[in-house]
């Protein structure tokens, strides 16, 4: 560890508290796990996905992600009752590719289950406006629903927090909550690569638009490295009901594939390595050139490794339930 | 493409130059960063949306800062000197400086700052009723605000008000052209002399603000350049001598050159206010290359006035914002009758 790593640690440390403490001597990575599902079930009818096909899923890779016997202890394991738990969705291209609302209700109903009351779920993207066009209401069963831009003074914090490459202000949903669940919708993405989970998150500051440039690297990795983020982030839930595999991050229907599937990790390297791997495996079959080839394959990925968010390795991540798919 | 700009206020206007892209994407031809924006996505300046597949600006009669200042605060020191400039800025930037001023409005989007509307015509009424013949497009970076500009450049020409640029040139040659038909004035911030620091500093490139410097000159528009001295990261004597002299030989000894003191800010707030020595010593070398008009600003000394290059004496003095241009009678030096280049009252 060199001198600037070690302040960077100590930021860290003060951002996060006692918990992080203890990665200034040793970073805590988490299990490079990412599981799975993949069912017709899965796959989008009227551009959602049916909730109890999705909450099924989701246990399933909750047991296997947490190692615990029990959906509910999965869950426990991961929140606590008394937190407020803020959804982070992806919303921006319209109905047609968000995060699908019959997963976002299995997954409240899932922190519901483990004592985490409606009025401390908070579901949120950048604008009330992506809200409306994915289907997402302003309040339902007690949940909120909530874009950025619906607190005051267009919701994002007077200060900017710098950390590494990134400068920013960020969402006052993202300061309210105490845990994020971070829930992408798979997409290629013609700058970055991909638009999987870590990219998602440029939705919890003010200016995405700054970090765009060398397709993303290092900036999407230094978000999420960002103690703000980091402290927070829980886990990721990749909507892959449907997967946008040239064109995006838009909506194209000629390049949408109804792929039926769901798969989740508390690593967010190695959740997006997978989806880079689906994405370069759909592209393949249908005779598409490699993001590699189009020189714009997602190195943030790697530089999130670097940085310890968790694994780019694929041969070290530990895929389940999703055998065959990357063949 | 170029398109036709309509309405104003805060209502979004369509953005001139730019490109339709398949599956409603576009490609922004406005500056050198030619961003490909998906259909709801914004460019890197944070100020123009694709809707649909069409490119809106989103800040067109929007400003979120108006004030009038001396023109020297600007600064421009051979243009309508004493005079004052109806200043104004959008919300929003094309690039990314670490050490910004203003970065509380430059970067960020125009829904996170307070704006009125205000248009081209009510600009130009503004600036009139604040006893201002000179608008000034400031603070942030007006090329992300392009439309605006222009309109209000041109509805300010028909009644005698000139418009005026500070900029980062880091704008494309087809709309600075257009530009440049209804400027009196342009200020480039040339940020440093090195690509690196463009890059790791702004999220910019220096060779692209280089081409728009040469434009600017081509076009015989008025041209000032600042050039921010912070401490260790553009402050070499090399990187001075180099860009004296690419000045000189590129653009030609009369363009003013201004050296300005950092303070620290936004995201550089570890490295100390630049020494006085500093800048006096970047000054010498400018001139010792040939640069006729060096200037030291942010910092009160004899490196403010205006010196006849030909006799050495005062043709303008200055302290801070107030002047005294005794020394010169029309464009020339009262004393031995030289030319002093420049746009005069």
């Amino acid at each position: 560890m060199n001198r600037r790593q070690f302040s960077e640690k100590i930021v860290e440390a003060a951002f996060m508290g006692t918990a992080a403490v203890r990665n200034i001597f040793g970073s805590e990575k988490p299990d490079p796990v990412v599981a799975g599902s993949r069912s017709s079930k899965l796959v989008r009818v009227n551009d959602d996905v049916d909730a109890a096909a999705a909450r099924e899923a989701l246990d399933r890779g909750l047991i296997v992600v947490t190692g615990k016997s029990t959906t509910v202890a999965a869950w426990k394991s991961l929140f606590r009752e008394d937190e407020t738990v803020g959804i982070k969705l992806s919303c921006v291209p319209g109905i047609r590719l968000s995060t699908s609302r019959g997963l976002v209700a299995a997954i409240c109903a899932g922190l519901q289950s483990a004592g985490v009351k409606a009025q401390r779920i908070v579901v949120w993207d950048r604008t009330r406006r992506e809200l409306d066009r994915a289907g997402f209401p302003v309040n339902r069963d007690g949940i909120r629903y909530r874009g950025t831009d619906e607190y005051p003074g267009w919701g994002y914090s007077d200060q900017v927090e710098v950390f590494r490459t990134i400068g920013s202000c960020f969402s006052l949903i993202v300061k309210e909550v105490d845990a994020l669940i971070n829930v992408p919708v798979l997409k290629d993405h013609d700058i970055t690569g991909i638009s999987g989970g870590m990219k998602n998150l440029y939705g919890a500051i003010h200016n995405p638009n700054k970090y765009h440039g060398n397709n993303g690297d290092p900036y999407i990795a230094d978000l999420n490295t960002h103690p703000i983020i980091r402290g927070k982030l829980r886990l990721t839930i990749c909507d892959a009901s449907r997967v946008q595999i040239h064109h995006g991050p838009a909506f194209s229907g000629r390049w949408a594939r109804d792929w039926g599937g769901v798969f989740l990790s508390r690593d967010p390297a190695a959740l997006d390595r997978v989806g880079w791997e689906i994405i370069e495996t759909l592209r393949s079959r249908e005779k598409l050139p490699s993001l590699r080839d189009e020189d714009r394959q997602p190195r943030y990925i790697q530089s999130a490794a670097e940085s310890g968010l968790g694994t780019a390795d694929l041969a070290a991540i530990r895929l389940v339930g999703l055998k065959g798919v990357l063949e | 493409m170029t398109k036709k700009t309509t309405g104003s206020g805060a209502n979004p206007v369509e953005a001139r130059y730019y490109d339709r892209l398949p599956d409603k994407k576009i490609r922004c031809r406005l500056c050198p960063h030619e961003c490909r924006v998906a259909d709801l996505e914004r460019g890197s300046c944070g100020v123009r949306e694709n809707r649909d597949g069409t490119y809106y600006t989103l800040v067109y009669g929007n400003p979120c800062s108006m004030n009038v200042d001396p023109i020297e605060k600007k600064p421009m020191f051979h243009f309508h000197p004493g005079e004052t400039a109806f200043s104004l800025a959008t919300a929003g930037c094309n690039f990314v400086c670490r050490f910004c001023q203003n970065w509380e409005i430059s970067q960020k989007r125009p829904e996170q700052v307070k704006s009125v509307p205000l248009s081209p015509d009510q600009a130009i009424d503004a600036a009139l009723r604040s006893g201002c013949r000179v608008v000034a497009h400031t603070y942030t970076e007006p090329v992300v605000f392009y439309e605006y500009m222009l309109a209000c450049a041109e509805a300010g020409k028909k009644r005698g008000v000139t418009n005026i640029m500070i900029s980062n040139g880091f704008i494309q040659k087809d709309p600075m052209i257009e530009l440049c038909r209804h400027l009196g004035a342009v200020k480039i911030d040339l940020k440093a002399f090195t690509d690196k620091f463009y890059r790791e500093q702004c999220a910019g490139r220096l060779q692209p603000v280089l081409d728009t410097l040469v434009l600017i000159c081509r076009q015989k528009v008025w041209l000032e350049i600042v050039v921010l001295v912070i401490p260790t990261l553009n402050d070499s004597d090399k990187e001075i001598e180099q860009m004296s002299d690419w000045i000189v030989k590129e653009l030609g000894p009369d363009v003013p050159l201004h050296f300005s003191r950092f303070h620290p800010t936004f995201q550089i707030r570890n490295i100390p206010p630049t020494p006085p020595q500093t800048l006096m010593q970047a000054r010498k070398i400018a001139m010792d290359r040939g640069v006729k008009f060096v200037y030291v600003g942010n910092l009160i000394s004899d490196a403010e006035h205006t010196y006849c290059p030909h006799c050495g004496k005062t043709v303008i003095s200055r302290v801070m914002y107030s002047i005294d241009k005794s020394g010169l009678a029309g464009n020339r030096c009262r004393h031995c009758q030289t030319i002093i280049p420049g746009v005069f009252s």
